[in-house]
């Protein structure tokens, strides 16, 4: 018996599901609860464990290939079983074509005419999952996926439109669907000059893409700013880590400040909250969300890890936390609950030496804070010119919940335990 | 127009030139006595006398030798071979003197003649009396070969190549002498080298030569009910090859299978599907598939010798396969 290993149901939202990355080749050796693969759902990218021992007979879905739910994915073979060079799927259905094993080592197939067709219609070959031969693409696949951008015609050049428009050849046989962009991130793609590439829109870009519109577009943001006085806080945190440093304790500013958010939060409940139609939900739980950027060889983009309850959290336990989660968040991936819940968003443009930006708000929540460098200037201190640490951060609210009074209260308050920071240690 | 039979074609093709050229002679086995071994010079001996339609002791060699050394001195001669599996044994002549002559002689002599007769499975015949020649003497650089598969073309192309300046092959199917169709009473040529698409289509091409024309069409008609279009091309002509209009044909299909009679290795097939990979390789979707006859010797048993040639199953099954189908 083979066993099918299907593309699991992630997350409540998830329709489909892209492989990032496989751990595992054909012929390994795979151990129930050995993580084989990285999916990437709408919302993050997950560890895939194996449920069953076996070994590895064959990879169904290439690395990048987006999928939907339960399909197979992989098979995996019973010890002492024939290494089946097909899955146990092929053939029982009329997709068959479409699950014949792609040449997992092999460079993306393509015949010439399907990728000269490709570049007349704009389609992104890498998009498509061939149903030729090892996973080959072939014409049909290239028109089919062409004739779902209607608008996609009015992108080929004149020549080309003297040809057949895209159909797909009308034979009678099942075509095997190919698959097709997920989204109409382009409908008229730009004619690519000799060195653009069109790269293809991760799943994440795509989340990223679609809710910041819904933000920017839903939400009336606006802005207030307060300039920081670091002084006191630089000092604590430096005589703090020396104190604590055989304790493993390193805290950052922004440890200190996630601290500092979510204290300044509970004593302006108004600002924890979220818009809801036809009622405003205001949070018990203070519940921060960090951005973190994510490395560009595990595809870019920004996820943001949560600290749960961080009004109830020591700045030693947030500090750890907040380790653990962007360590994990760069290099395995978040969990869908480590980055559910926030209630409120730093985002900590510091450490690149930008002192003032805005950002956009975090859907649900009604504020995020843009947070900049900490910077040496001349300041004036009592009336004094004086050598000072300062800090920019800039909040942006959703005027349907937080007023602009509201919004310049938290920000004192936020000033206030910034600049006289013993507070936030209790 | 009046329907006629191939074997009259290629006799009106014949009376025609010898009426209209007196250099134009018949000769070979029983072609004058006997009517033709297969009756294809019926009433020549009669209508042009024993000058001009000649009866040959069974000496391949000798009187292919003959109308090549006559065609060297200026006559127009015509060589049956009752088949061109008995060729084989007048190789040095017809392959080593009629096509190098002009070459090695610096000019001095050409050599216009036409070399016809039956060319492939006869039915039953055993296998040193089926062969297929057109792969062997294609490879020949200074002939050309006609492999005509309807009346209209058999004296259209057979008009052309005895009016030739060099030597030519015809190569004509036994089975294919009865077959009837429109042929105009007047003489009229088809130029050598040049395709006819017989069937349009726009799913996939096929191109073939010769007999295996029918059963190009025959599949297509069946291709056609599930659904696939084929655009069926008969070459007519094998050297030179009309490679233009199938490759415009592939552009537009963007499939090709290839069907030849002949053995598979270094064949007709394999040429052309080399030069259409060539000639149409950005418009390509699959591989030129190619259909040829079983790498056996012809067997002898029908049921075996059938299957063993090109037919409408393989040829289905071969263009099901290109265009991803199957």
């Amino acid at each position: 018996m083979t066993i099918d290993i299907t593309m699991p149901r992630l997350s409540d939202t998830m329709e489909k599901g892209t492989v990032i990355k496989w751990h595992v080749g054909p012929g390994d050796e795979v151990t129930a609860g050995d993580v084989i693969a990285d999916i990437e759902t709408d919302k993050a990218t997950m560890e895939m464990q194996s449920f069953d021992d076996g070994i590895l007979s064959s990879i169904v879905v290439d690395e990048g290939v987006s999928v939907d739910i339960g399909t197979v994915l992989a098979v995996l073979a019973e010890e002492g079983e024939e290494v089946a060079a097909t899955p146990a799927s092929a053939g029982s259905e009329p997709i068959a074509a479409a699950t014949e094993p792609p040449a997992t080592d092999e460079p993306h197939r393509i015949t010439p005419v399907a990728r000269r067709l490709a570049e007349q219609y704009g389609v992104d070959v890498a998009t498509l999952r061939g149903s030729g031969p090892s996973g080959r693409v072939i014409k049909r696949d290239v028109l089919a996926a062409a004739k779902t951008t209607d608008e996609v015609r009015a992108a080929v050049p004149p020549s080309a439109q003297r040809e057949s428009p895209p159909e797909v050849t009308p034979t009678p046989v099942p075509v095997p669907a190919a698959s097709i962009p997920a989204t109409r991130v382009d409908p008229a793609p730009q004619a690519l000059a000799h060195n653009d590439r069109r790269a293809p829109v991760t799943s994440m870009r795509q989340t990223i893409a679609r809710r910041l519109v819904e933000s920017k577009q839903e939400i009336p943001h606006y802005q207030v700013s307060m300039v920081f006085a670091m002084d006191a806080m630089m000092a604590m945190r430096q005589q703090l880590n020396v104190e604590l440093a055989d304790q493993g304790v390193k805290l950052s500013v922004n440890d200190l400040l996630v601290r500092a958010c979510a204290v300044a939060m509970h004593r302006n409940p108004l600002m924890n909250a979220s818009w809801d139609e036809d009622a405003i939900v205001y949070h018990g739980d203070v519940n921060i969300g960090i951005a973190v950027a994510l490395p560009e060889d595990r595809g870019g983009g920004l996820v943001v890890p949560v600290i749960h309850a961080a009004n109830t959290k020591s700045l030693r336990v947030i500090s750890a936390e907040a380790r653990v989660l962007s360590e994990k968040a760069r290099t395995r991936g978040l969990s869908i609950e480590e980055m559910e819940g926030a209630t409120f968003t730093i985002s900590n443009l510091g450490m690149f030496g930008v002192d003032a930006f805005t950002a956009i708000i975090n859907p649900p929540n009604s504020a995020i804070l843009a947070v900049g460098a900490s910077i040496q200037k001349p300041v004036v201190r009592e009336g004094e010119l004086a050598v000072g640490w300062e800090m920019n951060a800039t909040l942006s609210n959703d005027h349907r919940v937080v007023d602009g009074a509201t919004a310049a209260r938290y920000l004192a308050t936020l000033k206030e335990l910034i600049e006289h920071p013993a507070a936030i240690l209790v | 127009m009046r329907e006629i039979s191939f074997r009259d074609a290629l006799r009106e093709a014949m009376t025609d030139e010898m009426r209209r050229d007196e250099r134009v002679f018949l000769i070979g086995e029983e072609v004058a006595e006997y009517d033709g071994a297969y009756k294809v010079s019926k009433g020549m001996l009669a209508q042009f006398g024993p000058k001009r339609v000649i009866d040959t002791p069974i000496s391949e060699s000798g009187f292919a030798g003959l109308g090549i050394g006559a065609a060297m001195m200026g006559l127009r001669p015509i060589v049956e071979f009752m088949s061109w599996s008995f060729s084989l044994v007048a190789a040095d002549p017809i392959l080593n003197n009629a096509p190098k002559m002009l070459y090695m002689s610096g000019g001095q002599f050409g050599c216009p003649i036409v070399f016809r007769g039956n060319d492939g499975a006869g039915g039953q015949l055993g296998s040193t009396h089926s062969w297929c020649v057109e792969s062997l003497y294609a490879n020949v650089p200074g002939l050309k070969i006609i492999i005509p598969s309807t009346p209209y073309s058999a004296k259209g192309l057979l008009t052309q190549a005895i009016q030739d300046d060099d030597p030519v092959f015809c190569l004509e199917s036994e089975r294919m002498l009865a077959l009837t169709g429109d042929v105009p009473e007047e003489s009229y040529t088809i130029p050598i080298g040049s395709a006819d698409i017989v069937r349009p289509g726009s799913d996939c091409t096929i191109v073939s030569f010769g007999r295996p024309v029918h059963f190009c069409l025959e599949a297509a008609e069946a291709l056609a009910k599930e659904g696939i279009d084929c655009e069926v091309i008969d070459g007519r002509s094998i050297k030179p090859l009309d490679i233009e209009t199938f490759s415009a044909s592939v552009r537009k299909t963007n499939y090709c299978v290839v069907v030849d009679q002949s053995w598979a290795f270094a064949s007709v097939g394999s040429e052309v599907a080399a030069e259409l990979h060539r000639l149409c390789f950005d418009d390509l979707d699959n591989h030129v598939h190619r259909v040829h006859s079983d790498e056996v010797p012809a067997p002898y048993a029908q049921n075996l010798e059938q299957e063993m040639l090109p037919n409408a199953r393989k040829i289905c099954e071969a263009v099901r396969s290109a265009t991803y189908n199957a």
